[in-house]
């Protein structure tokens, strides 16, 4: 198809020296940093509580806690109901747990966790994935998914309460070729109720492998530039896009950062430790030669351009925050010094009823640290202005004889 | 997604194509009453509406553009008196309130209050017969009767979505449970089995013979989603003045999967179908056909690569398609 075809609706970001990433590169950029963002936050949790059990159970009960939170506990709830008019459910379908299949359905193809139903009935629902962007952050937060997404089946039950045992049965976080989430009823199979821990089980029924020829690499919103539900109702890749962008941060960042504050009352050592588990990610982001030169390439940065330049750290940041819809510019972009004016509100509200304090601490201790392997010790990265609408970014430079 | 090892949905399928399914069946349902009801909802369907009391038509809405809103049954119930039952009710009573302020017509979404279930299959009759209170005697195809189940106050139309003789049994929505207990209790008799598979029912079995949904036929004209049949241009209907003049594009068109391809894991809803390597349509669906062995599917292309024999790819692994003879797949 000629460009003089798509001019009109293509779209794409482009960086400070004029390379255009595409719209789904972009939304692949910028989802898999919340992921990033979200693999370093379990390393802090890991710090701040050893036991594997207990910090699993932890964020795995504040995950339901904050779904199941989101209606009243009315099986008429207007939430719900909704719920079942923006997916067009059909009334022949019985109203119960199994519904909230379609939710998850939803939410894994708008996040590229590309995969299939593999059964959708009344008494089991079987879900495989191919990919996961959060594959990095670990096994607790299977878990945790696998907790959180309790909620969307009881959500749906007539009671309020576990219908069905869900289990993640397989998961790409634990190093298997699929992700598999299985709900089978309890009232069929006679499986007892589960606690946070006993999500990982196996499934009841046999499972559906699928042979990796007949595995996908990207979800329906990359492939076919929408997502289609059981019952035909469609999303556009715009508006995945949109909502990740925004839900993304919830459930992946909010919710264990407030299972964490529980684990960690000491405001104070919590952040230094935030800083220094950001500050060591950031040190190894442009390490290798390969990844400095990778990234020079897809910001398209000009050859004469030499390594010790705010401008490139200062591009770079720039994309990934145009990549993950947050409204900012540059107010300065010079060798020496490139200052990115971002509304405070806007950078740490990615979903605005739960602002993330955390990702001005967390971002600025990890870009200090990467722009020393990016261009050199000689620059730092620091916020000014916080809190305020006129926060800017600096990307300068700065001599501390206490330099992390 | 339905296998060819899957046992329960074959169970289910057999049961239809062999003897007697019987499943819950409850529709979004609208009725609409009043003096110029025919009128109305002659003028919002492209099929002629009967005035006779007990009949009903299968027919297409359309949006202004000419393309199809939804489909449904609309039926004459009394007097002044219109069933419509449709998936899609809060897509359908939006075009009614575009002309039924001038109207002397009402409207009431009854889907709340009437609940149906469908009982399919060869041997439906003899098992109707066994349930209901009169004999179902010679009533013909698309036509509603009152009759009753024990007690129960019910009206059988004889119509289904399976491609077999079939039946759908309304009654009030809080009786459901009662009409179900008459259904089991009467079905062992005939060996006529509960439907397990929602699959099975809302897109195998229909799908095989050539029955689409409405998620089907989206963006497409009567004519080229293959409902022209249907379609009453000698009268006035909303959309008609957008088909006037129109040249078909595309067509819905039925898809074969290559045999060696085992199954279609990576085919979803809308996965783009290409011809030598490049897009010329999308894929709607694709399920496993247990009467045909296949699987079969939906599709939308564009009008010059619907020749029956067209080879096909679906997908970013390239799976083997054949554009089938014909939408509908049962011989």
């Amino acid at each position: 198809m000629s460009l003089r075809e798509t001019v009109g609706s293509a779209k794409c970001v482009e960086t400070a020296w004029g390379k255009l990433i595409n719209q789904k590169d972009a939304y692949n950029f910028g989802v898999r940093h919340i992921a990033a963002f979200s693999a370093n936050l379990f390393q802090l949790m890991r710090i701040i509580e050893p036991d594997w059990e207990k910090r699993t159970a932890a964020i795995s009960e504040t995950a339901n806690g904050f779904n199941m939170a989101a209606c009243g506990g009315d099986p008429d709830d207007p939430y719900i109901a909704a719920f079942y008019d923006e997916w067009n459910i059909p009334e022949f379908c019985d109203k119960s747990a199994w519904l909230g299949a379609i939710w998850g359905d939803s939410g894994d193809e708008y996040e590229n966790m590309a995969g299939r139903v593999i059964q959708f009935t009344r008494n089991r629902v079987e879900k495989e994935l191919d990919t996961c962007p959060w594959d990095i952050v670990g096994s607790e937060m299977c878990n945790m998914t696998t907790g959180m997404f309790t909620a969307n089946f009881d959500l749906t039950s007539k009671n309020f309460e576990n219908e069905v045992q869900l289990n993640m049965c397989e998961a790409r976080g634990c190093g298997n070729r699929h992700c598999r989430v299985v709900a089978e009823r309890r009232d069929v199979t006679g499986l007892p109720k589960q606690g946070w821990l006993d999500h990982r089980g196996e499934a009841y029924f046999p499972v559906h492998d699928t042979p990796e020829e007949r595995t996908v690499k990207e979800g329906q919103i990359i492939r076919n530039g929408k997502y289609t539900n059981a019952f035909g109702e469609e999303k556009s890749f715009d508006w995945a896009y949109n909502w990740v962008m925004q839900m993304g941060w919830v459930w992946s960042i909010q919710f264990p950062l407030v299972a964490m504050g529980d684990m960690c009352d000491d405001d104070d050592e919590f952040e230094r430790l935030l800083k220094i588990v950001y500050a060591t990610a950031g040190k190894n982001q442009f390490i290798e030669p390969s990844a400095y030169e990778g990234m020079r390439d897809f910001l398209g940065v000009p050859k004469e351009i030499g390594r010790v330049d705010s401008r490139i750290m200062g591009s770079y940041i720039k994309t990934l925050l145009d990549c993950q819809l947050v409204p900012c510019e540059f107010t300065a972009f010079e060798k020496d010094e490139t200052r990115i004016h971002c509304d405070c509100d806007d950078f740490v509200g990615r979903y605005e009823m739960a602002p993330l304090d955390e990702l001005v601490v967390g971002y600025e201790a990890q870009w200090n640290s990467a722009v020393k392997t990016l261009s050199g010790p000689e620059l730092s990265v620091w916020f000014e202005g916080v809190d305020t609408e006129d926060m800017e970014i600096v990307i300068g430079k700065k001599i501390d004889n206490r330099m992390l | 997604m339905l296998f060819k090892e899957d046992t329960v949905a074959r169970a289910d399928a057999e049961a239809v194509r062999k003897n007697i399914g019987w499943y819950e069946w409850t529709h979004d349902l609208v009725e609409v009453r009043g003096k110029d009801t025919h009128k109305l909802l002659d003028y919002v369907c492209v099929n002629t509406i009967s005035d006779t009391p007990g009949v009903s038509k299968y027919t297409t809405m359309l949006n202004e553009q000419g393309k199809i809103l939804d489909d449904t049954i609309v039926t004459c119930m009394a007097e002044d008196v219109y069933w419509v039952s449709t998936l899609y009710g809060p897509k359908f009573m939006p075009l009614i309130d575009k002309y039924i302020a001038d109207m002397d017509a009402e409207y009431e979404d009854l889907t709340t209050k009437i609940g149906m279930y469908a009982i399919q299959g060869p041997n439906s009759p003899a098992m109707l017969d066994a349930l209901l209170e009169t004999p179902l005697g010679d009533i013909k195809r698309f036509r509603m009767a009152d009759n009753k189940v024990g007690n129960l106050a019910v009206k059988v139309h004889r119509s289904g979505f399976t491609g077999e003789n079939g039946f759908e049994v309304y009654c009030d929505r809080d009786k459901m449970p009662e009409l179900k207990a008459a259904i089991a209790a009467v079905a062992p008799q005939f060996d006529a089995r509960e439907l397990q598979t929602l699959e099975v029912y809302v897109r195998s079995l229909p799908m095989e013979a050539g029955m689409a949904l409405k998620q089907d036929m989206q963006g497409l004209t009567p004519s080229e989603a293959g409902l022209g049949w249907s379609v009453h241009m000698e009268k006035e209907f909303h959309g008609k003045e957008a088909l006037e003049g129109y040249e078909d594009q595309y067509e819905l068109i039925g898809l074969i999967l290559d045999d060696e391809r085992v199954s279609y894991e990576d085919i979803a809803q809308n996965e783009i179908l290409c011809h030598k390597g490049v897009q010329c349509g999308i894929v709607r669906q694709m399920i496993y056909g247990y009467t045909v062995e296949k699987n079969i599917g939906f599709g939308i292309v564009d009008k010059k690569f619907a020749v029956p024999g067209t080879r096909l790819t679906a997908g970013e692994n390239f799976a083997g398609l054949t554009v089938a003879e014909s939408k509908k797949f049962l011989v």
